[in-house]
């Protein structure tokens, strides 16, 4: 064989051999980019209605619309420059018509509507009896908006002979605006202090477009569904984006901003502010932390899928305070009378029920409620705009710290079954820091228990003692759990325990809340449990903990051990505050409402009942 | 002189060649080519079902009309429905058994392949109900686990597994979608096609989160349709001799909302879609309670533009 035919033979066979191997070989497979969620840039506002009340267009609606209820009335009409000769005739026929006035007014209340427009009629809305009459006389269609009940009556009227042809109501059904809305919307995006932040500057009318206003009876791009929005946008051609500001018109506010692509494929068939949120919350703070350095405190904070707002690592002046802190679940029970069959699977406003038999032909039946990010969760209530940070006063009014806090709602919320929780976390300027857990109601009914469950990890150091008051304070050795609503005895008739670090020169005392924080509170009556760490139990999401509705038990006991010695080990605390919800008038208490207000506009009123633990620095 | 080199210029062209086939065909692989403009998919007319209703239920003189009602609301599991207005039910609780379905597909025999769900409460066994298969058997009505997937992992980052699945009168197969492992950033989930009698995985589409699937036949071709669990698209693979294109995604067509994501898709007559849809977000929030949130549209295929078209917007 000659020497060519050898490296022949060599080349076919380390030739085939690599392609083989490179055949076999599954390198990194990437996954398809084209279907993950585009990132657009989100802004979420930060300013309330109150912002835009002294906008001349903002303020000369209201105060038109105040007038008009003033005078019994509930209906803001087209005004002049919408109108020609014709359509104010059947402005003026429609708004002395019963049935096309009828939503207006719910038993005495008066309801807030607006007439949206009014034109030629289409034929595309006439049956084929109204067709026939409107081939031959001048018919008009009208459309009016009712901002209580989100729904659009039209009508539609011959204006020859003077007579309303047809009345109907749309429910859930927004028309196109009128040109005074519309301007209104101009002004809040120009006037909104989010838009100049991210223009640079004051924006310009004659930058704005409102190619995407509503389209005719369509679903709302609000974040609530049921509001009246629109979205005009600043193109900036040269960079090929857009800014869509987000003008929720029920609240008359900035409701989100987003920077988009201008291109088609990048342009939002319909931009919804919860998505908007959803996005923005995911990508910021349940994909990765955030930071916060303030009054001496420091520490990390994210949100979880299921267990809430999580405050990680925290310190105060250099000096570790805590690993961790977060409301891991809210059991929410309710008390029926009669009996039970606890195999019945029952689901309420979409949301599977638990029943639990009590005592004396009692039962109790409710769910539990994880807080969690918006997507990719177990989370059944999702949290409302992005964790904030603001300013702690005293009863005094005197500034005294900071509170880092996260909205979760039921997006129905305050609608019967719909939840509303606050995971605050209060820091003080002295050292001492509270969780709290803030409850907005509404729940199904009167008689709710409501159970935050709340999991704090201290960082005094890898060895703590944990201490219970009685007179004098005794030392717990094991694992175990005490009822604070049962305590008769308080140090300084504030604390009922404490924990410090094993050389006995740091700690912290817990103080219960009993009403002492001037938020209104009717106390924690709360259940504490003492547990050894142990990575498994809590230090990541915990699915929900326990029964909802079994009130013997809070969900913790399975974690505890009485064999387990907590003597000089890393602790974990576990309170469980008991609350009571009130719906008596006057007494309201873990409740919310919604009224009509005096402007003919829906008024939530919120009761909310704070609870949680305050932690007080020792000093040795 | 250049015969003396013939061998090693044949080997280097020879492997060359071969190196080229392979890197072709591989490169065709690992890309997965979306079809973004209009598509001839073919016209299409709704086909007679090869499928029959559970033996069981003639035994217990249940008689047409029958629906199967998955729905959660009223029933944990599985309930027929049946009689005037539907107002008769079977539902013993045995079907409870493995908590909530989603989806379901007969087959020639009238057994009822069935896709778990998690609702709304999270048990220790949810996360290991989701990687399973169920079976109503045709003959006893007893509901079993067909098929378990070991591979399919929900978590509470991401509670769903097996989602939909949709039977396959050709070949007496099952298509079916899981869309566990997906997060925020990537889609992970997975399209099986399961051959029945064997319990064994045929074929699979990988990082595909298909929230729900569909077979339909046009004059041309055959193809699985599957609504994106991720956005407002419906999607399209060819089948060809069973075989998927899977390195071919067609984009049929886009919902107007980008909240919404398609759940159920029927063929209703002659080149129509009946498309229903739901926002979904990968959470457990009870997004369909509210009955505003639902949408349904019907679509039907324009031939000359090679799109559907929406007739209900």
């Amino acid at each position: 064989m000659t020497k060519e035919i050898k490296i022949s033979i060599g080349i076919l066979f380390f030739g085939v051999l690599s392609l083989v191997f490179y055949w076999f070989y599954d390198g990194s497979i990437e996954p398809i980019k084209e279907d993950t969620f585009i990132e657009e840039r989100i802004i979420l506002a930060q300013y309330g209605s109150e912002t835009y009340r002294n906008v001349p267009a903002v303020q000369a609606y209201l105060s038109e619309l105040r007038s008009i209820i003033k005078r019994g009335k509930a209906v803001i009409p087209l005004g002049d420059n919408e109108l020609n000769s014709d359509t104010r005739v059947v402005q003026n026929i429609l708004l002395a018509d019963e049935k096309f006035l009828k939503t207006t007014k719910k038993k005495s209340q008066l309801i807030h509507h607006d007439v949206m427009n009014i034109h030629a009629v289409l034929v595309s809305s006439l049956n084929s009896g109204l067709k026939e009459i409107c081939r031959e006389k001048q018919c008009y269609q009208a459309e009016m908006y009712n901002f209580v009940d989100n729904s659009t009556v039209r009508a539609i009227v011959n204006l020859e002979d003077k007579k309303v042809l047809q009345v109907e109501v749309f429910p859930n059904m927004q028309a196109d605006i009128s040109l005074r809305l519309r301007h209104i919307a101009q002004e809040i995006a120009l006037n909104a202090p989010e838009i100049k932040k991210e223009l640079k500057r004051r924006p310009r009318r004659e930058e704005m477009s409102m190619a995407n206003v509503r389209g005719a009876l369509q679903g709302s791009p609000c974040e609530n569904s049921e509001h009246l929005c629109v979205a005009p946008t600043f193109s900036d051609y040269e960079k090929e984006q857009a800014l869509w500001a987000i003008i929720d018109l029920t609240e008359l506010k900035l409701s989100a901003g987003k920077w988009a692509g201008l291109g088609k494929t990048t342009t939002p068939a319909c931009i919804s502010e919860r998505s908007l949120q959803n996005r923005y919350i995911m990508k910021n703070f349940c994909e990765k932390d955030s930071y916060l350095e303030r009054n001496g405190w420091k520490f990390a904070y994210r949100l979880t899928g299921s267990d809430g707002l999580e405050v990680i690592d925290a310190s105060f002046k250099g000096e570790s305070v805590l690993k961790s802190a977060k409301i891991v679940d809210w059991h929410v029970a309710y008390a029926g009378k009669g009996s039970v069959d606890s195999a019945e699977d029952v689901q309420l406003a979409g949301r599977h029920v638990e029943f639990v038999k009590g005592e004396k032909e009692k039962f109790f039946f409710g769910y539990n409620d994880a807080m969690g990010c918006p997507m990719f969760s177990t989370s059944v209530v999702l949290p409302f705009n992005a964790p904030l940070v603001k300013d702690l006063y005293d009863e005094k009014k005197n500034r005294v710290g900071f509170y880092l806090t996260q909205d979760y709602r039921n997006p129905k919320w305050p609608m019967a079954c719909n939840y509303r929780y606050e995971n605050r976390f209060e820091f003080f300027d002295d050292g001492s820091f509270r969780v709290v857990g803030v409850n907005k109601g509404r729940g199904c009914g009167e008689e709710a228990i409501y159970r935050p469950v709340m999991r704090i990890d201290m960082a005094l150091g890898e060895k703590e003692e944990f201490y219970k008051y009685s007179g004098s304070w005794n030392k717990w050795l094991s694992e175990q759990s005490d009822f604070q609503r049962e305590a008769k005895f308080y140090e300084q008739d504030k604390y009922l325990y404490k924990i410090l670090n094993q050389s006995l020169d740091r700690g912290y005392y817990i103080e219960p809340n009993r009403g002492q924080f001037y938020d209104n509170s009717r106390g924690d009556n709360a259940t504490l449990f003492v547990s050894k760490y142990k990575e498994q139990e809590g230090s990541k999401d915990l699915l929900t903990l326990g029964s909802c509705c079994n009130l013997e038990k809070d969900g913790v006991e399975q974690y505890m051990n009485e064999n387990e010695s907590i003597d000089g080990e890393n602790l974990v605390i576990w309170y469980v505050p008991r609350i009571k919800n009130d719906a008596r008038e006057g007494q309201e208490y873990c409740w919310a409402d919604t009224v009509i207000g005096l402007d003919g506009n829906i008024k939530v009123q919120e009761f909310p009942c704070s609870v949680g633990p305050k932690f007080v620095p020792i000093k040795f | 002189m250049f015969k003396k080199y013939l061998p090693i210029l044949l080997s280097l062209v020879v492997v060359i060649a071969i190196g080229f086939v392979i890197v072709q065909k591989k490169s065709t692989q690992k890309n997965l080519k979306v079809v973004d403009e209009p598509f001839n998919i073919g016209s299409f007319t709704k086909q007679k079902p090869c499928i029959r209703h559970p033996q069981f239920l003639s035994r217990l003189n249940v008689t047409q009309p029958i629906t199967i009602d998955l729905s959660q609301q009223q029933f944990k599991g599985l309930a027929f429905l049946y009689g005037k207005n539907f107002s008769k039910v079977i539902h013993p609780r045995a079907w409870e058994t493995f908590e909530h379905f989603s989806t379901y597909a007969l087959d020639k025999e009238g057994n009822v392949f069935l896709a778990p769900m998690p609702f709304i409460s999270i048990h220790p066994t949810t996360f290991n109900l989701q990687k399973n298969i169920y079976k109503l058997d045709s003959l006893t009505g007893k509901i079993s686990i067909f098929m378990h997937f070991d591979e399919v992992l929900p978590s509470a980052s991401n509670p769903y597994g097996i989602i939909s699945l949709v039977y396959d009168c050709d070949d007496e197969t099952l298509w079916v979608s899981a869309i566990d492992k997906s997060n925020y950033r990537e889609q992970k989930g997975t399209i099986y096609h399961i051959d029945i009698k064997h319990k064994r995985v045929l074929q699979r589409v990988e990082n595909i989160d298909a929230l729900t699937l569909t077979l339909l036949k046009t004059k041309t071709d055959k193809f699985l349709l599957f609504g994106s669990a991720r956005k407002n698209l419906l999607y399209a693979f060819k089948i060809k001799k069973q075989k998927i294109f899977k390195n071919l995604k067609i984009k049929l067509l886009e919902l107007p909302s980008a909240n919404e994501r398609i759940r159920k898709i029927k063929i209703k007559k002659a080149n129509h879609l009946e498309l229903q849809t739901i926002p979904f977000s990968y959470t457990l929030i009870a997004e369909t309670s509210n009955k505003n949130e639902r949408q349904e549209y019907s679509v039907e295929w324009d031939n000359q533009l090679f799109q559907f078209k929406f007739l209900n917007k």
